[in-house]
Parts: structure tokens; C-alpha cells; sequence
């Protein structure tokens, strides 16, 4: 039984959380974010040469450190503390894993390039009938001679806008909703000129990240586009989804411990009724609870990271317990957050309200709380 | 990081788990799984007592030269998990694992002497008087009077809330001995024999039927002041001390994992409101699995303690988040055992539990029969005494106004 990190663990986070404090402009993300192109290719740079969070967790031979899932929770917490809009996630959780699971010289080299900061991954998943269950699966991809043919609808797929390559599933055989008979192909991209047969409508987020719908109608794939074994990219997917998801919840945790931070100090300085706000014990304790979500959104993390090379099963309802301990920590803090600010929570003028936006997504990505709660219902029948 | 024991605290916990199978007989299984509340039948409790004690487990927090166990941490929290585990009855804790403490810190050689063996051979059984009619959360407003006199302190006034005062022989109480300076100040720590003249007993009857609790009424009741534990008007340092201990090492998880593990299993053979049963009931499955997922969770937030002590850092304010976190979890799953139970957790059947006092006015069916099976009967009675949790050793309230300052910085 041990919690600690290790020595080069604890300087991975020192140095990444001291970097981005000293680096990381909130004030000039926001406004990439909203009017400019989304992002900092510059920062996104500087996190491959000057941190090495892009190669951290990916496996040696590509040029990667080979970071595990405490590495992945020790950067992903402290990009969320410094609401990082950069797609690390995409690209390095989801693209990485799939990419050096998949093997092959086309995976190799987009992985090499994603460790470098010179690729950027999307994952195209979602679709317009799928809700939250990413093996139902309506796009085809149908052999055309060497290649493939593509044909179907994504939808909200995170990142689309900043892409280098598209990592789609698509059915290549059995029914919409089996898990067998699903493929992944990789798809060079660019949103400003997409390839004959994608139809790309790109568009901001409510936490201000860049997302798009995707169209395709007969794209033509060459052979080696195929990533891992046709009909079998499943149980990669599930277990990328499931780190991506564990990601998520760490960077929550990052993000959560500054909201709540800034929200005992607004209410030590803040005066009404000729005292602080925060004497009031009708607050004391909304902060506290809060405080008591936090540390068991922290356990949750924990809970994941510590699962995530376990059987698949015990993975998946570790990662389900920490998603919904996360969906309700980041709703009860973020709204109680913006609740005890006043109505200058409600303004982008603090930064309680950027967080609360991210904290309003990260509700719901990959899966609610209550979606999650019932994965678990189902695991432990 | 790691999550898994280590090769000696797995060898430590299969020395635990064999010791159990050997030594826990059917009737005592049977007080740990029927028991109504915290407090297992007294009787059973007494004999798990003894056992362990022959084994020299009954007191295993003590310092080693006490009667203790030089155990880690993570040993102390194996042996809790392991025995809530194997159904083991639980043990009283006034005296092993309260007022014991403060004898060990503050007691002369005399009161270590005879306290000491005393409590752990189960000749000494205390209980505990704190709470006062008039002095709940506000513990240091209490004013029950002891005057000198003599040798002796003079004690006149009133205790409520003291668990097993009929079975006890000893009460450890907070008493008034001066009125000037801060409340917290004038507050003596002083031991109590119950065979004493002038203390009289009033059993409080409570919502499950028990008599458990009761009130302490005390007339001119002579104490020694050999029995002052501390200095006089020094005894709120002591109960200070005393509260890390009554709220707990830090190991609920293990009994809440049990307690849904039991209502996983009843919910899987009892009908649901939908033709099948209630395990089918999505809205009931999904309150559970959020239950054990808070489970789970508390499970490593106990760890996270845990390793902090272990490694000899201070675990901060945590003693009150995870006791109420612990509480209100037990709440939220006795709440779901009820709703398990269906119409017949309606029916009143203490007969077939294991309570933790006698109970009132009630006559057992003649032929002994039950609605339903045991866990249904056991249910209700769980649900009204869990109701306790968050009033009990400082009320939840009360520890949100701890967490806001210590936490906080509020």
C-alpha cells in the first residue's frame, strides 16, 4: 500500500506545474481559444522540446520515456490545474495508445511525430445515433480493391480542428452494435482543406476547445490505412477510451483543487454584513463539502490509475467508479463555485467561470456519472 | 504508487484470517452478523473479548508494554478489515479503545495498574458520561457539580446518552469542579465506580427497542480524587485527547463493503417492482452501485490516511471527513438494506437479532416464528440505530466546523 510518487515522478510534476505557472497565460489562452485558431502551436511545441509531456508516456522505441498511468495522471492533473486547452488527451492519451498498440511503419512514424509536438491525433467516434456507446457503430468502410471506401457520420469529434490525422472507426463487419467487426482506419487531415469525401464543419466548444461534425461519402483509404487487425479494433478502443477517460478525470482533479482554492479565498476577502463571507457557517460547510467531494474525486483517480493495466473487466469498473465519483465532484464544485462567487462567477471575468466551463464538460465526456454508475451496476451483477 | 499488500502484510493478514476461522464459533458469527448497531450483544462481545485477549489481540493499539501489539498501520487496519469481514462481533469501545488511551497518557501508576489489566480481562467495563441533558454539541458547557470534600469530590447532576450504563462498572465523566475563566477551563476528568451510593439509572428506550442508551442520574455520589485522571480542572486537555481515538482509526469501508455486498445478494433473491427482481430494478441497482462506488472510494481515502501514518505524516483533518464520510454512507446503505427488506422489514421481530441491550416490552412469538429471514428482521432495527451515526462523537455539523477551520483555514 503506498501513494507515494516516486523521485522522478515528483520532479515531473514539479516541473510541469512550474512551468505552466510561470508560462501558461490564462488571459491569452482564453483568447486563442475563443477568436483565434483554438490553440498555441508555440506552447504545444514547447511542451515536446522544453517538457517532454507529449513523449512521456509513450513506449521507448518511438522516441517516447514510457511513462505508465501515475505519469499520465501526474501531467493530465496539472494541465487541468492550469486549464490547458491543448489537445494532450487526443492526440497523446487516445492517439498514442491506439497508434502503439497497433504497431505497423505508418503508426510508428505518426507516433513518432505526436511525441515530437508535430502530429496531432482526433479521434472520430461518436455518431449521430450512437449516444454514449462508442461500439455502435453505423459508418462503413467497405474493401475497394486494396483499399477502403468510408461512408458515414461523426459527430462533436474533439480536436478535429487541430488535427494532422483522424483515427475513425468504422464497421467492417457484423451489426451496429457488436463489438466485433469494428476497424479503425488513420486519415491524414487538415480541417482547411479536408481530403475528396470528408465534409469537416468545425466548431467551438462550450469549454472553448475545438470540435467538429464529419461527414464521409466515399472516402478512399489506401491498404495501409488500416490500423491494427480488421474487425478487431475493439478492445484497444475500450481500453484507449478508458485511459482517455481516467485522463479526463485527473486533469478534473487538477482543475477542481484550483476552483476550490480560489473559492475559500473570494470568501476570506469578500465582505457582507460588515464581516467576511466565509464566517458564515452555512458556507463553512457548503465549502467543506466541496472540500470532501475533492478529496474523493482525488481517491477516485487513484482508484483508476491503479487498475488500468488490470483484466479488462476490474479495469473497466474502477474506471466507471472514478467517472461518476469525478461527473458528480465536478457538478457539485463547479456549481457551488460559481454559487458562492456571486454573480461574478457567472462572468468570464474571474476564473472560476472559464473552470466551470471545462468542469461542465468533463461531466460529461466520455460518459455521466449516471452512465457510468450503471456500467458499474452491470460489472458487479 | 502501489495498490496491493506487501509479501509481510499478506503473510500478517493469512495469520489473521486462520486465527479467525479457527476462533469464531457459529453463535459468535451469528452476534456479529445479526448485531442491530455498533454495539454487538454484550455477552458475545465480552467472549470475542477473551479470545482475542488469550491471543493478546484485544488491545492491539496499546503500547507493546501494556498489553499491545507492535503492529504497523496497515496491520491494525488489516485486522479491523479482516474481522468485520469473517463476522466477528465488535467490541466495546469505552474502554479498550477510549478511556484507556487517556489512562495510558495521563494516568498515575496506581490508576495504570488497576485500569489497565482490569479493562482488558473484561473486569473493568466502562462507560462513557460525557453528553448532559443540557450539554450536547456544546460538550464544554457542561455542569455536572463535584465539590471537594475532603479526600473526595462530591458529584451531584445528570449524564444522558451513556451506552451500556447498566452493564458497566466503571464510567469515565467530564465534571464541573470550577465555574470561573473559559467553559473549556473547571473541567475535571474523573473515573466513576457505578456501585457507588446515590447513582441511579434510567434506561432510555430508543426507536430500534432497545435499551442501550441510557440516563445517569448522580445525588452527592462520593468520588476519590485518586480517581482524577490529569489534574483537576485540566480534564478538557484529556478529552481532547480522547476524541482522535473516539472518532476512529480509520476503517469503516471494510464493514460498509460487507453491508452491500449483504443488500447486492438480498436485492438479487427479492422481488422487484417489475415482475423480476429487485437487482432488475434499474433505479434500485443504480443507487447501489453509487453506494459501493463511494465505498470503494472511501476504501482509498482510508488508505491515503493510512499511508500518510505510516510513513509518519500527519494525515491533517482527516479523522472528521472520513468519519463523515463513513456515517453517512452506512446511512445511505442501512436505507437501502430497509427498502431490500419489502413489506416484511415492516414487521417488528427483535427476537431474532442480536441487539445490543435488552429489549422493551416486547413478548417473542411463543413458537419463534419470523417473517421472512433474519437480515429482514435485523434491517429496520440497523436503520433507526444507524440514524446515530451523524449525531454520535461529535455530531456531522460539528465536524464540518472542524474540517472549515483545520481544512480550510476558515
Amino acid at each position: 500500500m503506498d501513494f507515494s510518487l516516486s523521485k522522478e515522478q515528483e520532479l515531473l510534476r514539479d516541473s510541469v506545474t512550474k512551468y505552466l505557472e510561470a508560462r501558461y497565460d490564462l488571459a491569452r489562452s482564453r483568447k486563442v481559444a475563443t477568436i483565434g485558431d483554438g490553440w498555441q502551436p508555440e506552447v504545444w511545441r514547447a511542451f515536446a522540446d522544453d517538457l517532454g509531456i507529449l513523449a512521456a508516456t509513450l513506449p521507448e522505441d518511438v522516441g517516447g520515456i514510457g511513462g505508465g498511468p501515475v505519469e499520465l495522471m501526474v501531467i493530465a492533473e496539472a494541465l487541468g490545474h492550469a486549464l490547458v486547452v491543448e489537445p494532450f488527451v487526443d492526440a497523446v492519451v487516445l492517439g498514442g495508445g491506439l497508434l502503439g498498440r497497433a504497431g505497423g511503419g505508418r503508426a510508428r512514424s505518426v507516433l513518432e511525430a505526436i511525441g515530437a509536438g508535430e502530429a496531432v491525433t482526433a479521434l472520430a467516434a461518436a455518431e449521430p445515433t450512437s449516444g454514449p456507446v462508442l461500439h455502435d457503430v453505423a459508418t462503413t468502410a467497405r474493401r475497394d480493391g486494396d483499399g477502403w471506401l468510408l461512408d458515414g457520420s461523426k459527430i462533436v469529434v474533439s480536436s478535429a480542428p487541430l488535427a494532422t490525422h483522424l483515427l475513425v472507426t468504422a464497421r467492417t463487419a457484423g451489426d451496429r452494435l457488436d463489438t466485433d467487426g469494428i476497424s479503425l482506419f488513420l486519415v491524414d487531415f487538415d480541417v482547411h482543406s479536408p481530403p475528396d469525401g470528408v465534409t469537416a464543419h468545425p466548431y467551438r466548444t462550450i469549454d472553448d476547445r475545438r470540435a467538429a461534425d464529419l461527414e464521409f461519402s466515399g472516402l478512399r483509404l489506401p491498404a495501409d490505412a488500416l490500423v491494427g487487425e480488421v474487425d478487431r479494433a475493439w478492445p484497444s478502443l475500450a481500453l484507449a477510451i478508458d485511459t482517455a477517460t481516467t485522463a479526463v478525470a485527473a486533469e478534473g482533479v487538477g482543475a477542481m483543487r484550483k476552483v476550490l482554492a480560489d473559492t475559500v479565498e473570494y470568501c476570506k476577502q469578500r465582505e457582507q454584513f460588515g464581516q467576511p463571507i466565509g464566517h458564515f457557517q452555512v458556507l463553512q460547510h457548503r465549502m467543506v463539502d466541496m472540500f470532501m467531494e475533492l478529496e474523493q474525486a482525488v481517491s477516485a483517480v487513484y482508484l483508476a490509475v491503479l487498475h488500468l493495466d488490470a483484466a479488462d473487466t476490474e479495469r473497466a469498473r474502477a474506471v466507471s467508479a472514478a467517472k461518476a465519483t469525478i461527473g458528480r465532484a465536478a457538478r457539485f464544485i463547479g456549481q457551488n463555485a460559481v454559487q458562492l462567487h456571486g454573480g461574478m462567477g457567472m462572468t468570464e471575468e474571474l476564473a472560476v467561470g472559464h473552470y466551470f466551463k471545462r468542469l461542465t464538460a468533463i461531466e460529461y465526456e466520455y460518459g455521466t456519472a449516471e452512465q457510468h454508475i450503471a456500467r458499474y451496476a452491470e460489472l458487479t451483477r | 504508487m502501489e495498490l496491493a499488500w506487501s509479501a509481510a502484510d499478506a503473510a500478517f493478514r493469512d495469520e489473521v484470517c486462520s486465527f479467525l476461522d479457527e476462533k469464531l464459533t457459529p453463535e459468535l458469527r451469528r452476534a456479529g452478523r445479526l448485531a442491530t448497531s455498533v454495539y454487538s450483544d454484550h455477552e458475545a462481545s465480552m467472549e470475542w473479548q477473551r479470545i482475542l485477549q488469550e491471543r493478546g489481540w484485544a488491545a492491539p493499539a496499546w503500547p507493546v508494554e501494556y498489553g499491545g501489539c507492535d503492529w504497523t498501520p496497515t496491520q491494525h487496519y488489516i485486522f479491523v478489515r479482516e474481522s468485520i469481514l469473517a463476522g466477528a462481533p465488535a467490541l466495546s469501545p469505552m474502554g479498550i479503545k477510549m478511556v484507556a488511551h487517556a489512562i495510558i497518557a495521563y494516568g498515575t501508576p496506581a490508576q495504570k495498574d488497576y485500569f489497565l489489566p482490569g479493562i482488558l480481562n473484561g473486569d473493568v467495563f466502562f462507560c462513557q458520561g460525557y453528553s448532559e441533558p443540557e450539554s450536547g454539541s456544546d460538550l464544554a458547557s457542561l455542569s455536572m457539580a463535584a465539590v471537594g470534600d475532603g479526600d473526595d469530590l462530591v458529584v451531584t447532576g445528570s449524564k444522558i446518552w451513556t451506552t451500556h450504563a447498566t452493564e458497566a462498572n466503571w464510567m469515565f465523566a467530564l465534571v464541573r469542579t470550577s465555574r470561573t475563566g473559559r467553559k473549556q477551563q473547571g473541567i475535571t476528568f474523573l473515573l466513576i465506580d457505578m456501585t457507588s451510593p446515590g447513582i441511579e439509572i434510567r434506561p432510555l428506550v430508543m426507536t430500534s427497542g432497545e435499551e442501550v442508551q441510557n440516563q445517569v442520574f448522580f445525588d452527592e455520589v462520593r468520588v476519590p480524587t485518586t480517581n482524577v485522571l490529569g489534574r483537576i480542572d485540566d480534564g478538557w486537555t484529556v478529552a481532547k485527547y480522547l476524541l482522535v481515538f473516539e472518532r476512529g482509526g480509520a476503517a469503516a469501508a471494510p464493514a460498509l463493503q460487507v453491508m452491500a455486498e449483504r443488500v447486492a445478494d438480498a436485492a438479487a433473491h427479492q422481488p422487484g417492482p417489475a415482475g423480476g427482481t429487485l437487482a432488475d430494478d434499474p433505479s434500485f441497482s443504480s443507487r447501489l452501485a453509487d453506494a459501493r462506488i463511494r465505498t470503494e472510494v472511501l476504501e482509498i481515502l482510508e488508505y491515503r490516511t493510512l499511508a500518510a501514518l505510516s510513513e509518519g505524516r500527519d494525515p491533517g483533518p482527516s479523522s472528521s471527513m472520513l468519519k463523515i464520510l463513513g456515517t453517512e454512507l452506512s446511512q445511505r446503505l442501512t436505507q437501502l438494506t430497509l427498502e431490500a427488506a419489502g413489506p416484511r422489514g415492516r414487521a417488528y421481530q427483535p427476537h431474532v437479532t442480536a441487539p445490543g441491550g435488552p429489549i422493551a416490552d416486547f413478548v417473542a412469538p411463543t413458537d419463534g416464528y419470523l417473517s421472512g429471514d433474519d437480515w429482514q428482521a435485523v434491517a429496520p432495527l440497523r436503520y433507526f440505530n444507524d440514524r446515530a451515526g451523524s449525531i454520535y462523537a461529535g455530531s456531522n455539523e460539528i465536524q464540518r466546523n472542524i474540517l472549515a477551520k483545520a481544512a480550510l483555514g476558515l
